[in-house]
């Protein structure tokens, strides 16, 4: 392909943003299906959109066998998503059971496209460029399996990779301007395509039913190399996001806006540790590296986080199914609005719902629970819960300090503040500052119910949600709990519409007008897209809780502190402005590593000695890790 | 006064006519017609291509027309049936349609390095245990594409210079299995996923991989550098049009937002630096080694001139 393939390909490598894997349509659909359908609940509109797309892609090739597909698999969703009618006799399908029949029908529509696309390789073999072509379509599709042959029968694995490589190699060269050419070479083309269509008939053919074993998945079972104790790496699926938003919000820690030397703050650099790290949780956040960080990024809301299945919109997730921590699974989807962290301390109670009164007891549920860690040190919860107290709001010009607004806010905004203030019958005699209090950060640490939440039944009593702040709200959409409103002017026209307020559409305006102006702050974002110098000055921040550590003998804790600095540096050093720096960036990684060994062998004297050399090393190096 | 007014308004009148004649000209002038390649996704430099056209009309004040191609053999053939004035071409396709039919270089890209050029490698896995070159002797190795300077030409010469094989074409006189994988990506994940021992391809096929992959892999060896991609134009393309031209892409900064989604779309490049014939001096010997340039000679020392 040549270099400027590969430049356009890749693009400007920015601030950790890892580019969304490649992957073929067909693989995309299949796979993702794949993780869905291994969820409980399963979200079933996604899975339908999904089939949805495979069948109108293979319509065009086998216009017959993608209707059957099609109207088999749609008769299947609707069995698994029917409502139970005890009168009518309606018993929805169980859920594993139509998983996997879906699952079924999926892998047998996958492996006839990459046999057919392999068929077609061979029929135009004279034709290098649509043979080619083909093989590319063959390939792609494959990878719809790819990742459980590499897992659960690695001899299969490397035996078929190479078979792609021979085919591609057997279809010759076309030269260039005349010259270089190769002729096709037939019989080992037919030959490893043998070998290929014997393998995917086998496995995932017409015959194909999933096996039981753990999770669905195309288990290459048929295979004599098939290693049936083997299990499946994490991953998320295909269209997932968790990258962070770019430019980066820009955080306010209490202690660095008020000048303290945070090398003096242990427990603080301890918590921002925990807040980054992803071994503060068990699996498979370790493996996804995923941290509290990855969803608040910088404590702010990351408007980007999506993983299909587990999200219904970006910015939001489901964090009690089955995938992140199966023993706390509630059976629903539900997910929730991730919410902004700046100012927390003043936010009480916690969870969208409210249900935990402490900030400390949401944290060690959201680490154990949610996500699956053990039971985290007590000192790893204070350092947490002290790094969290310093989440500032951002400073507002437009606020006094009763939470009124001051000369600073405009007209419109003003007239929206008479409004916020005013009472309505309609909301029982309330206004929308009864709950959301100015003078006090405009919360009233209550629920209420205001009608977002559809309850388990017509009378129950389980629709109430924690109130909000309002502050720097305007830069967390989307807004209420499951993120329905995706402005604060549509969270306006919302309450107006359902309170039946009766608002003229300039009072809406003037209102949203002044629920932005509350929302509004100084600087919200940062004003660089290049972070690695500030990343790496907060990595041996975190390592200025070492010698409180040492002193408080938590061996534990220091190994969780020197490993999640060596994976952070290995995740941010692509980064470097100036790549000829990585052999810096790799070493310091390396020194994180045998400190953290060192640790575990209780080999103090040279954990010690590592933290020396690293702190070193950065201070020679700091000029240029940017 | 009276004269100098009238004096003024025929002075205006004229350069009015002026303009309109050379607008009139230009409007139904032959535009530059410039042939952009892509590699993977026709569809997004197919749009490119009329962005970078419009881009071209203004500052060149000449009629453009950007069209797209699939390989560097059809930009040439393109232009050697004059459909095509300008192509983007990797040093390669440039040597032979230099041969064939005069081509003449006048930008080469330049990369994240900030240089002009670029080095092809011999990547291995890291925990391969390979040293030196030498080690691979009976392994497999995988290439991008026969036709590939950065992707075979320049890593299996590095053999033969090395002393491993006596001539270009020896296959199984060192290596156990020389592959064609089709492409960077392809070669380069093979020896990734251990399906090869080596891959020879680009220095920046690494980039291909993702992040975590990238930590997997290494450079056993590197080649000789090789002029980056360019911009070559058809002989007969007046001076003043590839003055023009390179005088407008020369310029573009990427510290400049604007500049920087040009070059963003003129495949993600750096910026570009002049050309000459004697910058592919060391390529086209190798070239010629595999028969693909006849007349190295072309390329010693000498300047791109018609």
């Amino acid at each position: 392909m040549g270099i400027v393939g590969l430049v356009l390909v890749i693009g400007p490598v920015q601030a950790h943003i890892i580019p969304a894997e490649k992957i073929h349509p067909v693989a995309e659909v299949y796979r993702r299906v794949n993780f869905i359908l291994n969820l409980n609940p399963i979200v079933w509109d996604q899975v339908q959109v999904d089939v949805d797309t495979l069948a109108e892609n293979w319509k065009a090739i086998d216009p017959k066998s993608a209707e059957t597909f099609h109207k088999n698999v749609n008769e299947i969703i609707s069995a698994a998503t029917a409502e139970l009618n005890e009168e009518k006799g309606i018993e929805p399908l169980p859920r594993s059971m139509a998983a996997k029949q879906v699952f079924q029908n999926m892998t047998r529509a996958v492996s006839d496209r990459c046999l057919f696309h392999i068929e077609m390789a061979s029929e135009n073999i004279d034709d290098r460029e649509v043979a080619l072509k083909e093989v590319r379509e063959a390939e792609g599709i494959w990878n719809a399996f790819y990742a459980t042959i590499e897992a659960s029968d690695p001899e299969g694995h490397k035996r078929l990779g190479k078979t792609w490589i021979k085919m591609a190699n057997a279809l010759g060269s076309t030269g260039l301007l005349g010259i270089g050419g190769l002729p096709p070479d037939r019989d080992t083309f037919q030959k490893e395509a043998g070998i290929l269509i014997d393998y995917i008939e086998a496995n995932f053919g017409k015959d194909f039913h999933p096996i039981k074993r753990g999770k669905l998945a195309p288990w290459p079972s048929k295979s004599p190399t098939f290693n049936s104790h083997a299990k499946l790496p994490a991953k998320l699926p295909p269209g997932h996001n968790i990258n962070k938003q770019i430019p980066r919000p820009r955080q306010i820690l209490g202690i660095a806006a008020r000048g303290v030397d945070e090398g003096e703050t242990p427990l603080i650099a301890l918590g921002d540790m925990a807040f980054d790290s992803a071994y503060i949780y068990g699996e498979p956040m370790r493996s996804l590296q995923m941290s509290c960080n990855t969803c608040h990024n910088k404590s702010i809301t990351n408007p980007n986080f999506i993983i299909p299945g587990l999200s219904s919109y970006p910015g939001g997730m489901d964090v009690s199914s089955n995938f992140f921590a199966p023993h706390a699974n509630n059976g629903v989807f539900d997910p929730l609005d991730i919410p902004d962290l700046r100012g927390i301390r003043f936010t009480a109670p916690y969870g969208r719902n409210g249900r935990f009164g402490s900030l400390r007891e949401f944290v060690r549920n959201v680490i154990v629970n949610e996500f699956n860690g053990d039971e985290p040190d007590p000192m790893l919860l204070d350092g947490m819960i002290a790094y969290m107290n310093e989440f500032e709001f951002l400073s507002n010009p437009y606020l006094k300090k009763d939470g009124r607004l001051n000369e600073n806010a405009s007209k419109s905004a003003k007239r929206g503040e008479e409004i916020f203030h005013t009472e309505f019958t309609q909301m029982g005699n309330m206004s929308c500052a009864t709950c959301h209090i100015p003078s006090a950060n405009f919360i009233d640490h209550k629920r209420h119910d205001i009608g977002t939440v559809n309850g388990h039944e017509a009378y129950s009593m389980d629709r109430t949600m924690d109130t909000p702040t309002l502050l720097s709200s305007k830069y967390s959409p989307p807004y209420f709990h499951d993120g329905s409103q995706p402005t604060l002017g549509a969270v306006v026209s919302w309450f107006d519409k359902n309170f039946k307020l009766g608002l003229k559409d300039d009072e809406i305006e003037d209102l949203t007008s002044y629920v932005e102006t509350v929302g509004d702050g100084i600087d919200a974002y940062e004003d660089t897209v290049y972070y690695l110098d500030a990343e790496m000055e907060e990595f041996n921040f975190f390592l200025s809780a070492y010698e409180f550590l040492e002193e408080k003998n938590k061996p534990g804790l220091m190994g969780v502190t020197f490993i999640t600095i060596a994976q952070e540096i290995r995740n941010h050093k692509w980064e470097l402005q100036d790549p000829s720096v990585m052999p810096v960036m790799d070493k310091m990684a390396e020194i994180m590593d045998a400190a953290y060994a060192a640790s575990q062998a209780g080999d103090q004297s040279e954990v010690r000695h590592k933290v020396a050399e690293y702190r070193a090393m950065y201070n020679k190096n700091s000029d240029v890790l940017k | 006064m009276l004269i100098n007014n009238t004096k003024r308004l025929w002075t205006r009148g004229l350069i009015f006519f002026v303009v309109c004649i050379l607008t009139s000209w230009q409007s139904h002038a032959e535009p530059l017609k410039v042939a952009f390649v892509s590699y993977a996704n026709p569809q997004q430099v197919a749009k490119d291509s009329d962005f970078l056209a419009q881009y071209l009309e203004m500052k060149l004040g000449m009629p453009v027309k950007g069209f797209v191609t699939l390989d560097y053999g059809s930009s040439i053939e393109a232009m050697r049936g004059d459909q095509a004035d300008i192509a983007f071409v990797d040093p390669l396709a440039f040597m032979m349609a230099h041969e064939q039919i005069g081509a003449v270089p006048l930008l080469l890209e330049v990369y994240s390095s900030g240089k002009p050029s670029y080095r092809s490698c011999i990547w291995v896995r890291k925990d391969a245990g390979y040293t030196e070159l030498a080690g691979l002797k009976g392994k497999i190795i995988a290439f991008a594409d026969q036709v590939d300077m950065s992707g075979h030409l320049l890593p299996r010469d590095l053999f033969r210079r090395e002393g491993f094989l006596s001539g270009n074409w020896v296959e199984k006189e060192f290596f156990g299995e020389v592959y064609f994988a089709g492409g960077d990506e392809q070669a380069i994940r093979a020896m990734l996923n251990g399906f090869v021992d080596a891959a020879g391809v680009s220095e920046y096929a690494s980039l291909l991989l993702r992040p975590k992959e990238r930590d997997a892999v290494k450079v056993l060896a590197y080649t000789m550098p090789s002029p980056s991609h360019l911009i070559m134009a058809r002989k007969g393309v007046p001076q003043q049009t590839k003055d023009k031209l390179k005088k407008t892409l020369l310029a573009l900064d990427p510290s400049i937002p604007g500049d920087k989604s040009i070059l963003d779309k003129l495949y993600g490049v750096r910026g570009f630096a002049e050309a000459q014939l004697s910058d592919f001096e060391g390529v086209a010997k190798v070239a010629a080694g595999f028969g693909f340039v006849k007349n190295p000679e072309l390329f010693a020392g000498s300047e791109a001139t018609e």
